[in-house]
């Protein structure tokens, strides 16, 4: 009799509401003070808790509703780093990237303030939720390191630090994403060495979230990340991951990804069930967290609570057929 | 020796100087309704007499137009193709940028000119040459989802076929010079041999113009053999990224060209142009009889505007080192 599994989560990141987008752009011409702003992100990320509890998602963030990039938000907040005019990252999109200038370290915190706030907001674990070293070095410019493993190494000892003081604050949950792990399969050792600094002394759950890549060539090797559960995209890729877990077992927690982030079409909650139901052909359900395939930024918040509602709904019908109990404390 | 210097592909759109047209903010205004598609029209041409301004200022030999009008590297060719639709967005390489991913749905078919009138429009801007830019048609092939061929070496004779006629609508509209884009090369295998050589070898036969076979990021010694005979005229090579491009400049055909990509365009980093200098200088000693361009190693758009102009004078200023032999 399975008694416990197929947690809900997401990955991160929710939609900043159109009002919030225009507080922003206000605030970086002037317009708006910091006060200001900050009161409403606050505001906003009241409101995205109560919406992931109303959904009735197991495990919650903060949504970071007060981030821009998520290796620029780091950045900003630690010495050793300029930030570039800006850069294009796809058409009419640009975002300032960051620039190594200097010895890089943690002088203050980064997460954590907004992570008890989250916290406070709700009896559900609130996930922290970091941006890891090696997809930090690898999306920024570098003109102090010598090599990209000094900049990595550098960067791991202050993500440690903070992940540390989000332990310190209570978190049970502390989510180190690496989304550019994937795409550079000769630097996995790299990538594999840093996310060990960082997570060192954790004992809270860890979690690391990948974009797809080239599977062929980083799995099982992928499974070295010295992490609790590796949270990956299965829907974006049709589910031929699991091909490689049928033929190498994925021997990690998984963050299932199952709603395509891409898209603004809602799924149905029978391809949902359809691909939670493949995914429990190789994985045992305890091992498995389902969300969406990465964050949900994205798209608009109603089509963002859309997809979740029907992945929420999904779930509790697999777990049912299983007989897995829907009240089962997921930080257990 | 002298050494020539043009860019590698596509250039920042945005000023880097406060007062100049920001084809960003005039396209969010068109989104917002606050201006129309020809305003947009007008302020990509006027950012591309603004890069073309920069490059002659800065002195380069043979300029490009900066694809202004551009989303990524592919798709404003790919969606003049006949048989291609655009897909959803996609992350570009192992890079932090995206482009939208091409659909291969049916026969791909060349219908009528897609670059040639941005490329007469950037010509008539300066006296010096303008170098034209296109998608290689391997690494088109490899950028695109395939749903019809269902065959690697079909498909990229089929993409190889129709920028051919790209290329030759560019050839009758006077360019001189074309650049293709072909970062794939750098990760093609051996065994894709049949494929790349489907892909280049429609493009390039028969052309009057000089041709480019660029590589950024990673060096084609994998697939190297296959395309050494093919009728290009220069190779681009990324010896930053890639220092194994080094190995295989003794091993190019008598008499053809090399562009070195020694101005790194993924790091703000500026070069120091005497190590640049020597650089070059070193490459000309190993085969005297090459000709030679030092250029960045990829596109600079991936740059920050200010470090790019940047890099550019870097560039001249490392050329007119080689060439002095003060290297």
């Amino acid at each position: 009799m399975i008694t416990r599994g197929l947690w809900t989560t997401t990955v991160g990141s929710f939609p900043k509401p159109p009002h919030l987008e225009k507080a922003r752009q206000a605030h970086a011409r002037g317009e708006l003070t910091a006060e200001r702003l900050f009161a409403m992100e606050r505001e906003e990320t009241v409101k995205v808790i109560r919406q992931q509890e109303e959904v009735g998602l197991d495990i919650l963030v903060d949504g970071e509703l007060y981030r821009g990039d998520m290796t620029t938000y780091f950045a900003e907040r630690m010495p050793g780093f300029a930030i570039s005019n800006p850069v294009r990252s796809y058409g009419n999109r640009y975002y300032r990237k960051p620039i190594a200038v200097g010895p890089i370290r943690r002088d203050k915190e980064q997460t954590v303030s907004w992570w008890q706030f989250a916290q406070a907001q709700t009896s559900k674990p609130i996930k922290g939720m970091l941006t890891g070293p090696y997809t930090m070095m690898d999306w920024s410019f570098n003109e102090h390191y010598p090599t990209r493993e000094a900049m990595a190494m550098d960067l791991a000892a202050a993500v440690n630090e903070e992940a540390l003081a989000l332990q310190e604050a209570g978190a049970k949950f502390i989510q180190i994403d690496e989304p550019a792990v994937s795409v550079r399969p000769e630097e996995l050792p790299l990538a594999v060495k840093a996310l060990g600094r960082a997570v060192r002394g954790l004992t809270a759950k860890t979690i690391t979230h990948i974009c797809y890549g080239d599977f062929d060539v980083i799995y099982p090797a992928l499974l070295d990340l010295p992490v609790d559960m590796i949270d990956l995209e299965m829907a974006n890729s049709r589910y031929d991951l699991l091909e490689h877990f049928r033929a190498q077992p994925f021997t990690k927690e998984i963050g299932y990804g199952v709603l395509d982030v891409h898209s603004h079409r809602i799924e149905s909650k029978e391809e949902v069930k359809e691909g939670i139901r493949r995914g429990l052909l190789v994985l045992r359900p305890e091992q498995m967290y389902v969300d969406p395939d990465c964050g949900l930024k994205t798209r608009t918040v109603e089509e963002a609570f859309a997809k979740l509602r029907i992945m929420v709904d999904a779930v509790r019908e697999v777990r049912a057929e299983l007989g897995i109990a829907v009240e089962q404390g997921a930080t257990a | 020796m002298r050494f020539g210097t043009t860019l590698a592909g596509s250039y920042p759109k945005l000023p880097s100087r406060a007062g100049d047209v920001n084809l960003r903010v005039v396209k969010n205004r068109r989104d917002q309704g606050k201006a129309s598609d020809q305003d947009v029209t007008d302020a990509v041409r006027e950012t591309t007499r603004r890069v073309l301004a920069l490059e002659e200022r800065a002195g380069l030999d043979v300029l490009m137009d900066g694809c202004a009008a551009w989303d990524d590297a592919q798709t404003y060719v790919a969606r003049g193709l006949e048989g291609i639709r655009i897909a959803g967005l996609i992350r570009y390489l192992d890079t932090n940028t995206y482009y939208r991913q091409p659909e291969i749905a049916g026969p791909v078919s060349w219908k009528s000119p897609i670059t040639v009138e941005d490329f007469r429009a950037a010509k008539g801007m300066t006296s010096r040459p303008v170098k034209a830019f296109l998608p290689g048609p391997y690494s088109l092939y490899r950028f695109s989802k395939d749903l019809h061929y269902a065959d690697p070496v079909r498909a990229c004779s089929a993409l190889g076929e129709a920028l051919a006629k790209e290329a030759a609508a560019l050839e009758a509209a006077g360019a001189s010079w074309i650049h293709l884009e072909e970062p794939w090369l750098g990760r093609a295998r051996a065994e894709d041999a049949a494929a790349v050589r489907a892909a280049l070898t429609p493009v390039l036969a028969g052309r009057t113009l000089r041709t480019v076979l660029h590589v950024p990021f990673r060096a084609p010694s994998a697939i190297f053999a296959s395309i050494r005979d093919l009728p290009w005229n220069t190779l681009g090579l990324d010896l930053v990224e890639a220092p194994a491009g080094w190995e295989l400049i003794p091993m190019l055909p008598e008499g053809r060209g090399v562009a070195l990509g020694l101005i790194d365009a993924r790091n703000t980093k500026l070069e120091d142009s005497a190590e640049v200098a020597r650089q070059a200088a070193r490459a000309a000693g190993l085969r005297p009889d090459l000709h030679y361009q030092i250029t960045p190693t990829a596109s600079l758009e991936y740059l920050p505007a200010d470090r790019a102009e940047a890099k550019v004078a870097r560039l001249v200023d490392s050329a007119r080192l080689a060439g002095k032999g003060d290297a």
